[in-house]
C-alpha cells in the first residue's frame, strides 16, 4: 500500500519547511498547530536552535477554538507577541484542523496587517507534504511579499535561492569567476541579506525549494535563473549534462541528487538516475529519471540496482547485492546521521575516485 | 490578581493554578522528557502504528528511529484526499493497518493504533475500525491509543490517556497478596523507600516501567497492591485497581517528610525499627553537605524534573538553600499548599514560563546556578545541572538522600549540557 511506511521515516513535512526556510529572516513565523507540535521541528527538523535564533511559535490550538473557528484569540496573541518581540515580518503557517475548517489566513492576515503594522503572510502548508513542497511555499511567500524594485544591480551578483539545512546541513557556497554573492536564501543569511535578492543579476536554485520564487523573480525582476549546485563556483545548470539509462541510481531531493549526478558523468562518464523522491519535480528530472513516492514505490525502484548513493536508511530497503554509496540527507534521517553528513560541494568527500 | 503576561513573575504575585498568560508558544530545544512513543514501548514486544499527516508522523517515526525501534514501528500516512472524502479515513485507517501488520516478518501479539487529531475532528467511527481491525486478527490485542494534542488543554492528555489504555489490557489474574506492582511510571523505582519497605515485607515486586516480557507485564495483573508515583499514570493507576478490585496508593516524589510518612504509614506495611527517624537524619545531614559545599549558589528547578516542584523549591528553600527560580507554566492542584507557603514566605522567589515568546532570548545570569532538570539547565545555560526527569524512579527518605547526593554531584561535575539536553527520551537508548 502506498500510504504505508514498514521502515523508512517520512520526509520532514512541510510546516517545519516552511519554519526551516525562514528561520533567518528576521521575522516571526507562527504555526497554527495544537500546543507541542512544534516539538517535531524544533527536535528532528533543525539544526540551529543554539546558534542561531528565530522567532517560531506555535499557536496552541485546542479543539473548542478549530471546532467553532476562535481566530480572535489567535489574531490577539500574535499580535502581544509581535508587540514584545517586534519581528520584521509575520508568517503564518496552515495545519491540518484549520485547513479542515477553512480558516481564512489571507483575511487573518490583513487583520494583522492592520493591526501591528508589519507585512505579514500566509504559507500555504497542511502537514499533508513533504518539507520541499513547505519551503518552497514559504520562499514564494516570502518574495512575494517582501522583495521591491533594486536601487542598484550588483555586476555577476548571484543569490543561492532553496538553501537550508535540510537539504544542505554542512555546505558553504564559494563562487569563483568573478561572481559575487548577493542574497542567500536562506543559510548564513539575515533579513537584511534576504530582501536584497532584487540587486542580483541571476538565481541559482540549489534546491527544488528554490524553483518556485526563482521563476517569481524571472517574471517580476527579470531575474534568469539555473538551477543546480555550483561546481566549482560557477553557476551551472545540472539538466544541460546528458545522462544515459543506467542502473546506477542516486536517490533523494532532484536537484542536489541531479547535481551529483551531473558531476559524475562529467569527471568520470558513468551514469547514475535519479530517483526523485521528494515533491517539487516538474523540469527537473531528465528522461532518464524518475519520481517515486514512499517506500514501496522506491524498494520495487532500486530491485535491479547495481550501485546506489543515498541516505543510509535507504540501505534498509536496498537488494543485498548493490553497492552503496552513503549519503546522508538530514530532511530524511535527521539526526542519527547528522555528523556524517559531507559537504556537499565536495564530492570528492563522498564519491570515491573523482 | 491578575495572571502576568511576562515570562516571568514573583510568587508573591503569582496567581494560582496559572500565574502566566496563555498565548503563542515557544518550544525550548530540551527533548529529555517522554512522549508517546517512549511511553508504548515500555510494553515489551508492542508494535505502534500511527496514522497521521506527513508533519505529524515525522516527530513520532524520528523518536523511534533515535531509538533504534524501528522494527517495532508502522506508519500510515493520510493525505487530503482521505480529509475530503467521506468513509475513507476509516478505509485508509483500517487498510493501512492491515498492510503495516502484514508487511511485518511475524504478527505481533500486542499493536497500539494511534489514530490523531483529524480523527477525531472528522467523526471518525473508531469503534468500527477496532471491531475490524479485530475480525482480521482476532490473535492480535490492539491498544487505543490516540495522538490528539488539540485535546491536551482540556480534560486528559493523550499520555495519560495512553498510559490507561497500556493498563486495560493487564487481565484479572488471581490476586496474590505477597505481588506489589509499582505501575504508571516511565522510569523504575530505583532509591525508593517503599521498594526498600516491600523487601521488609517479603513481597514479590513487580514495575510495569521494567519489564523484559509481554508475560511478565501481563503478570503484573496478579497484583494485590499498586504503587503509582507519577501524575500522569494516576488515571491508569485508578482504572486498572478499580477493573481489577485492588488497592492503590498514590505518592508522587515528595520533598515534605510528614507526606512520606503518613503515605508509607497508610499502605498498612511494616516498615523497620526507625525506619522514619533515621531516615530524616539522613537527609538532614545530607542536606548540610549539601548547603556546606554550594553555599549560596543559586538554584533553579524545573517541572519537568520533579513531579512536585514546589515541594522541592520549599524543602531547600526552608534548609537554607538558594532558590532563585521555578520553571513552570502552571501549578498542579496537589502543589497549593506548597504554593501558598512559598507566597508567604519566599515571596521573592521567582516562577519562569518555559513557553512564553520571551523564552526565545532568554535572559541568562552571569553568576553560576545550579540547576534542577534540563530545561533549568537550558534556560540557565549552565552544565551544572541535576539530569533527571520524572522524579527519575527516587521516593522518600532514601529518595531524598539520592536527589540531594545527585545535586552536590552536579555541582562537582560540569556535564555537556548542548550535548545531552536535545536527546529525546532521557533513560531511553538513543542513537543520535
Amino acid at each position: 500500500m502506498r500510504k504505508t511506511y514498514r521502515i523508512l521515516p517520512v520526509y520532514t513535512g512541510d510546516v517545519s519547511g516552511a519554519a526551516s526556510a525562514l528561520y533567518e529572516f528576521g521575522g516571526m513565523t507562527v504555526i497554527h498547530d495544537p500546543s507541542g507540535c512544534n516539538s517535531t521541528y524544533n527536535t528532528h527538523d533543525e539544526t540551529r536552535w543554539f546558534d542561531k535564533e528565530s522567532l517560531i511559535y506555535i499557536s496552541g490550538l485546542n479543539d473548542i477554538d478549530a471546532i467553532t473557528g476562535n481566530d480572535n484569540k489567535f489574531i490577539n496573541d500574535i499580535c502581544a507577541a509581535a508587540e514584545i518581540m517586534r519581528p520584521r515580518f509575520i508568517a503564518l503557517a496552515n495545519s491540518p484542523l484549520p485547513y479542515l475548517n477553512g480558516t481564512d489566513f489571507k483575511g487573518i492576515c490583513r487583520v494583522l496587517e492592520e493591526k501591528t503594522g508589519l507585512p505579514c503572510f500566509y504559507i500555504n502548508t497542511n502537514a499533508m507534504h513533504d518539507y520541499s513542497k513547505g519551503q518552497s511555499e514559504a520562499f514564494l511567500s516570502f518574495a512575494k511579499k517582501m522583495l521591491r524594485d533594486p536601487e542598484r544591480k550588483v555586476k555577476n551578483g548571484v543569490n543561492i535561492i532553496g538553501m537550508t539545512p535540510l537539504d544542505l546541513t554542512s555546505t558553504e557556497i564559494h563562487l569563483s569567476g568573478g561572481y559575487e554573492l548577493v542574497s542567500n536564501w536562506g543559510l548564513n543569511t539575515s533579513y537584511e541579506n534576504a530582501v536584497r535578492a532584487t540587486e542580483a543579476e541571476l538565481n541559482i536554485a540549489v534546491s527544488s525549494s528554490g524553483i518556485a520564487a526563482c521563476k517569481y523573480m524571472q517574471e517580476e525582476y527579470g531575474i534568469p535563473y539555473v538551477k543546480g549546485l555550483p561546481w566549482d563556483g560557477r553557476p551551472c545548470d545540472y539538466t544541460e549534462t546528458v545522462r544515459e539509462k543506467t542502473k546506477n541510481y542516486i536517490v533523494g531531493e532532484p536537484v542536489i541528487s541531479g547535481s551529483v549526478a551531473a558531476y559524475i558523468k562529467t569527471k568520470t562518464s558513468i551514469d547514475y538516475n535519479v530517483i526523485a523522491t521528494t515533491e517539487i519535480t516538474d523540469g527537473l528530472l531528465l528522461d532518464c529519471d524518475r519520481k517515486c513516492h514512499g517506500e514501496e514505490e522506491l524498494e520495487e525502484a532500486l530491485k535491479d540496482a547495481e550501485n546506489i548513493i543515498a541516505d543510509p536508511m535507504v540501505r534498509l530497503i536496498s537488494p543485498a547485492n548493490a553497492d552503496f554509496i552513503e549519503l546522508p540527507h538530514f530532511a530524511l534521517s535527521g539526526r542519527l546521521y547528522l555528523k556524517k553528513i559531507p559537504d556537499l560541494m565536495k564530492p570528492d568527500l563522498y564519491y570515491p575516485g573523482i | 490578581m491578575p495572571t502576568s503576561s511576562d515570562e516571568r513573575v514573583r510568587i508573591g504575585d503569582a496567581e494560582f493554578p496559572k500565574p502566566f498568560v496563555n498565548g503563542l508558544e515557544f518550544n525550548a530545544p530540551v527533548h529529555g522528557t517522554w512522549n508517546i512513543v517512549h511511553i508504548g514501548f515500555r510494553i515489551p514486544e508492542a508494535h505502534q502504528i500511527y496514522i497521521c499527516a506527513d508533519n505529524c508522523l515525522r516527530g513520532v517515526v524520528m523518536t523511534a528511529a533515535e531509538m533504534g525501534e524501528l522494527g517495532r514501528f508502522s506508519s500510515v500516512v493520510l493525505e487530503e484526499d482521505d480529509m475530503t472524502h467521506s468513509g475513507r479515513i476509516e478505509e485508509t485507517t483500517i487498510e493501512g493497518v492491515t498492510d503495516c501488520l502484514r508487511k511485518l516478518p511475524k504478527i505481533p501479539s500486542v499493536v497500539i493504533v494511534f489514530p490523531v487529531c483529524v480523527h477525531r475532528f472528522m467523526g471518525c467511527d473508531i469503534g468500527y475500525i477496532y471491531k475490524e481491525l479485530e475480525k482480521r486478527f482476532p490473535d492480535v490485542i490492539f491498544i487505543r491509543g490516540f495522538m490528539d494534542p488539540v485535546m491536551q488543554k482540556r480534560g486528559t492528555t493523550p499520555d495519560q490517556r495512553l498510559r490507561k489504555a497500556m493498563s486495560d489490557i493487564i487481565p484479572k489474574l488471581p490476586a496474590k497478596e505477597d505481588t506489589v506492582a509499582f505501575a504508571g511510571s516511565d522510569m523504575p523505582a530505583s532509591e525508593n523507600d517503599f521498594k526498600k519497605i516491600l523487601e521488609f515485607n517479603a513481597k514479590t515486586v513487580k514495575d510495569t516501567a521494567d519489564c523484559r516480557t509481554l508475560e511478565e507485564y501481563l503478570s503484573v495483573g496478579e497484583s494485590s497492591l499498586f504503587i503509582c508515583q507519577y501524575p500522569a499514570g494516576l488515571m491508569a493507576a485508578k482504572a486498572i485497581t478499580q477493573r481489577l478490585d485492588r488497592k492503590y496508593i498514590y505518592c508522587p516524589l515528595s520533598f515534605d517528610f510528614d507526606t512520606v510518612e503518613e503515605e508509607i504509614r497508610q499502605s498498612g506495611l511494616s516498615v523497620p525499627d526507625r525506619f522514619f527517624e533515621d531516615g530524616k537524619d539522613a537527609c538532614m545531614a545530607e542536606l548540610k553537605k549539601l548547603k556546606d559545599l554550594i553555599g549560596d549558589m543559586p538554584v533553579a528547578v524545573d517541572y519537568t524534573a520533579v513531579p512536585k516542584p514546589l515541594s522541592l523549591a520549599r524543602f531547600l528553600a526552608d534548609n537554607g538553600i538558594n532558590v532563585k527560580t521555578v520553571y513552570l507554566d502552571a501549578v498542579d492542584g496537589n502543589e497549593k499548599a506548597d504554593f501558598e507557603y512559598l507566597q508567604n514566605n519566599f515571596p521573592d522567589l521567582i516562577l519562569h514560563s518555559t513557553m512564553h515568546v520571551s523564552d526565545r532570548r532568554p535572559v541568562r545570569s552571569k553568576e553560576k546556578v545550579l540547576a534542577i532538570g534540563q530545561k533549568a539547565a537550558w534556560f540557565e545555560g549552565t552544565g551544572n545541572f541535576v539530569n533527571i526527569i520524572e522524579g527519575g524512579g527516587l521516593y522518600g527518605f532514601s529518595g531524598i538522600c539520592e536527589f540531594i547526593r545527585l545535586m552536590e554531584d552536579a555541582f562537582n561535575n560540569s556535564k555537556d549540557m548542548r550535548d545531552i539536553v536535545p536527546r529525546k527520551g532521557l533513560g531511553c537508548r538513543s542513537c543520535i
